[in-house]
């Protein structure tokens, strides 16, 4: 194993982490408001792939399609998310908890075979604009454009976040909203609408994730699952609504698994769940303090 | 038999506890007073588990108990209430007791027989003691904010505890309910010969129950001594007697 | 045994259920026989997911692992070992046992959505391994033609192997729910904090739960191989898991018997659906919702609230 594929590795770990970070910050940005795991975020991000991919192919298959896909298919599965919160959602947050879990895994099943009545089953791709297609050479190793591209994303993504949560008004009333949604509702604010726009934000989060990811891999039903599941786990070793803890956790998921690629590429998945395994054995909480 | 020093617990930057002292000797019945927010509740949890103290030291029977989980510290003889009703819902009245006192026999996990056949007598004779027999195959959660407070008190009493504590086991009663429950207490205290630590709100209860009374003032014993006593004492009249 | 716990006549009604399901085989066409036994197949699993979920208020969000794991355990010692048939059919609900006990270590450290996440991802870790491990599991073909011995050849006969083992299942988890362990679940449920304060270790007391439940998942795995004679990934699947739970839902999760119900609705929905549509998970999700919104206690749980005051009453006599 020599220094150019383990730092090209590093560099697939890393950018594969900021994905990841995507998708997770969504997760937890919901967790953190509305207290539930969305189990149907992995197929808002295979809607966001999939909207990317039709977006465009629409325009062309141009570099130009490109970017407006980059920014149109997250604004898809926001406005699906929307209509999904306020025709059925809303209308459950008095109830059960878990109730509000078992909405969201119904959700998961329908739009996953809206996505298979929409798109059918076949694999489908879309290719990166020029500037992002190949690699650039540095320090003898060869490392992808696009991945050095997500780099650049992933921390725009969290600075963003970072501002939208500690600056803007909304997003103080649903940093206020996930410590004591009794004080919001007692100062006038709507929290329904606080928590619709916390849902939504998250799924925006996930179709940007899905529409980003779509250049690096075939864009196929069953993307969900994955990441669903790898998400879940990053979210709990991360500490639950925590969005720096999703950050963390995805760092240490996506490396540990690009190297277990190196290693053992039958089980690489073996290795990322090594470490949050041994994370959870010595903080059984998660990494970061947990907002609840 | 209790005996708590100089114990302080604090959520974040907030002291809610912080030295408070408290002695309780084999049969008295022992009452702690303080306004709202005074840490009353809070110190209760650190005596039964549900919070872990910072600082200070909890001893019952000369064995230090401080941080040890609720469980443990049930099994060696002290048993609660809670402030909020705190029961199994869904469970009947005569099941929310049994649960205790199968607790209490050490039957909790016995898999093959019948539940319905075990602790039945002992279940029984603590309903009949507080006087819900008559309710027995009611589901708990249907009754009355009263029954369910009286249903609280005689779930602790499956445990059989030597240490009975009481929070605020009037709270939400209306003044014929409060003084029935509180002749129950003391009927409990002389017939079961418990020792029985309790906080109340209504001050005309607990003068005329207690044997000691423990003052608390943000987070702070200011003094324990006995009903006439405290009636005297000049920073309780101050801080606490005097603002009424 | 039972005496006193059920009423005699309702003992009556089970035996002649009993006895009409033992008729079944040779009246019904092949296929309902297939289909009753897939019912029998789910209903222990979900049966013994509502030892958990519906007694024991945990989220036990993957369930479906366990049953997978002992179906893959009995499947590979028929195929790969020459051990005596008995000790894959021992080995199966051991080895899911073991699972169990392992994830619910770590789950029952965690508050109810940490357990839920946590149980769908460490799950998820057994699904991709045996997804990937080609040369031992198949990978994503499974395992096909396991053989059965000659007693379970014929598909009447695992009818009735199947019926007789979960007849017994069955009236095990009626003696655990009505045990002082099951009693004591019961109320972990209702009120940790509360059980905690009456001296019950809460976290210990679950994972025995999830340890016996986990037990009749793998019983239930094992029986899935004598009936199908094999074993795919699927059976793992977290969204078979989801599924089960929806059948807890369905039958309604405060009855003893309502996983049955439940059972038997989605798996003959699912086999005639699946005539029709190719679209069985919307149909799924659409059925989700509507339970949400309109039957939360489930059917089973709707229909003895509707007639409450006369179970009431019942209740009352048989004490």
């Amino acid at each position: 194993m020599d220094f150019a594929s383990l730092s090209t590795q590093l560099l697939v770990g890393l950018s594969r982490a900021m994905i990841l970070f995507i998708v997770c910050a969504g997760l937890s940005f919901i967790l953190g408001v509305l207290r539930v795991p969305n189990i149907a975020h992995g197929s808002l991000y295979m809607i966001g792939a999939f909207a990317a991919y039709s977006i465009f192919t629409h325009l062309g298959s141009s570099s130009s399609g490109f970017w407006l896909a980059l920014i149109l298919a997250p604004l898809v599965v926001a406005l699906v998310s929307l209509v999904a919160e306020r025709a059925l959602f809303c209308h459950l947050y008095q109830r059960e908890h878990l109730m509000l879990l078992l909405f969201t895994f119904a959700l998961m099943l329908i739009l996953d075979d809206l996505v298979k009545i929409t798109w059918g089953p076949e694999y489908c791709s879309v290719l990166a604009p020029n500037i992002l297609r190949g690699s650039v050479s540095m320090f003898g190793a060869s490392l992808p454009r696009y991945n050095l591209f997500l780099l650049i994303v992933g921390p725009l993504v969290a600075i963003f976040l970072w501002l939208f949560v500690n600056k803007t008004k909304i997003g103080k009333i649903s940093r206020a909203a996930a410590v004591d949604r009794e004080m919001v509702g007692a100062v006038g604010i709507n929290v329904s609408w606080v928590f619709a726009a916390a849902f939504v934000i998250g799924c925006f989060l996930a179709g940007l994730g899905g529409a980003l990811v779509a250049p690096t891999v075939s864009i196929c039903l069953g993307m969900d699952h994955d990441i669903i599941i790898e998400a879940f786990l990053i979210v709990t070793i991360g500490g639950l609504g925590n969005i720096w803890g999703a950050l963390v956790g995805s760092l240490i998921f996506g490396v540990t698994h690009s190297f277990g690629v190196l290693l053992w590429p039958q089980f690489a998945i073996v290795f990322p769940y090594a470490a949050v395994v041994i994370v959870l054995l010595l903080r059984p909480r998660g990494l970061l303090k947990s907002v609840w | 038999m209790l005996r708590v020093e100089a114990v302080e617990k604090s959520f974040d930057d907030f002291k809610a506890v912080n030295g408070a002292n408290l002695v309780v000797g084999k049969g008295e019945l022992v009452a702690v007073i303080g306004p709202n927010g005074a840490g009353k509740t809070t110190l209760f949890n650190l005596i039964t588990g549900q919070l872990k103290p910072d600082e200070g030291r909890i001893t019952f029977k000369g064995e230090d108990i401080g941080g040890l989980p609720p469980y443990e510290i049930c099994k060696k003889g002290i048993a609660r209430s809670f402030q909020i009703v705190n029961i199994f819902p869904r469970l009947t009245v005569f099941e929310n007791v049994q649960v205790a006192v199968l607790s209490q026999q050490r039957k909790s996990s016995e898999l093959l027989h019948p539940a319905h056949n075990i602790a039945v007598e002992e279940t029984e004779v603590i309903l009949e003691s507080v006087g819900l027999s008559g309710k027995a195959l009611e589901v708990a959660g249907s009754l009355s904010h009263g029954d369910q407070k009286i249903l609280e008190i005689a779930i602790a009493l499956g445990n059989e505890p030597e240490l009975l504590i009481l929070d605020e086991p009037t709270a939400g009663m209306s003044p014929e309910e409060t003084s029935a429950t509180m002749e129950l207490i003391k009927r409990l205290a002389d017939t079961r010969g418990l020792t029985i630590l309790f906080c109340e709100h209504d001050m005309e209860v607990v003068f005329s129950v207690a044997q000691s009374i423990m003052v608390m003032h943000q987070g702070r014993t200011l003094v324990q001594a006995e009903p006439q006593e405290v009636r005297r004492n000049k920073e309780v009249q101050e801080a606490y007697l005097g603002g009424e | 045994m039972f005496r006193g716990i059920t009423e005699k006549r309702l003992l009556w009604f089970l035996a002649i259920i009993f006895i009409v399901l033992l008729i079944f085989p040779s009246i019904l066409p092949r296929f309902y026989t297939y289909i009753i036994a897939l019912i029998f197949v789910t209903s222990l699993l979900a049966m013994s997911l509502n030892l958990v979920v519906g007694y024991g208020g945990m989220f036990q969000f993957h369930h479906g692992v366990f049953y997978g794991v002992g179906a893959y355990t009995v499947a590979l010692m028929l195929t790969k070992t020459s051990l005596p048939v008995w000790v894959g059919f021992v080995a199966g609900p051991v080895m899911a046992t073991v699972t169990g006990f392992l994830i619910g270590w770590f789950c029952v450290r965690l508050t109810r959505l940490y357990f839920a996440m946590l149980q769908i991802s460490l799950g998820s870790l057994i699904w991709a391994i045996a997804f990937r491990w080609y040369t031992l599991t198949g990978g994503d073909d499974g395992i096909h033609g396991v053989p059965m011995p000659a007693l379970l050849s014929s598909q009447n006969n695992s009818y009735y192997f199947i019926l007789v083992i979960l007849t017994i299942c069955l009236m095990a988890m009626y003696l655990i729910v009505k045990s002082p362990f099951g009693r004591t679940l019961q109320a972990i449920r209702d009120n940790p904090q509360r059980c905690e304060a009456v001296g019950i270790n809460v976290r210990r007391h679950q994972l025995k739960a999830i340890v016996i439940a986990t037990f009749f998942a793998g019983v239930a795995g094992v029986l899935f191989v004598v009936l199908e004679r094999s074993v795919f990934p699927d059976l793992l699947f977290w969204v078979l898991s989801l599924e089960v739970f929806i059948m807890c839902l369905l039958g309604g999760w405060f009855t003893f018997a309502g996983p049955i119900l439940g059972a038997a609705i989605i798996v003959s929905l699912r086999t005639f659906v699946g005539i029709y549509t190719e679209y069985w998970t919307l149909v799924l999700g659409v059925i989700l919702i509507l339970l949400i919104f309109f039957l939360p206690e489930g059917v089973m749980g709707y229909f003895l609230g509707k007639f409450r005051p006369l179970a009431k009453e019942v209740a009352h006599r048989s004490e």
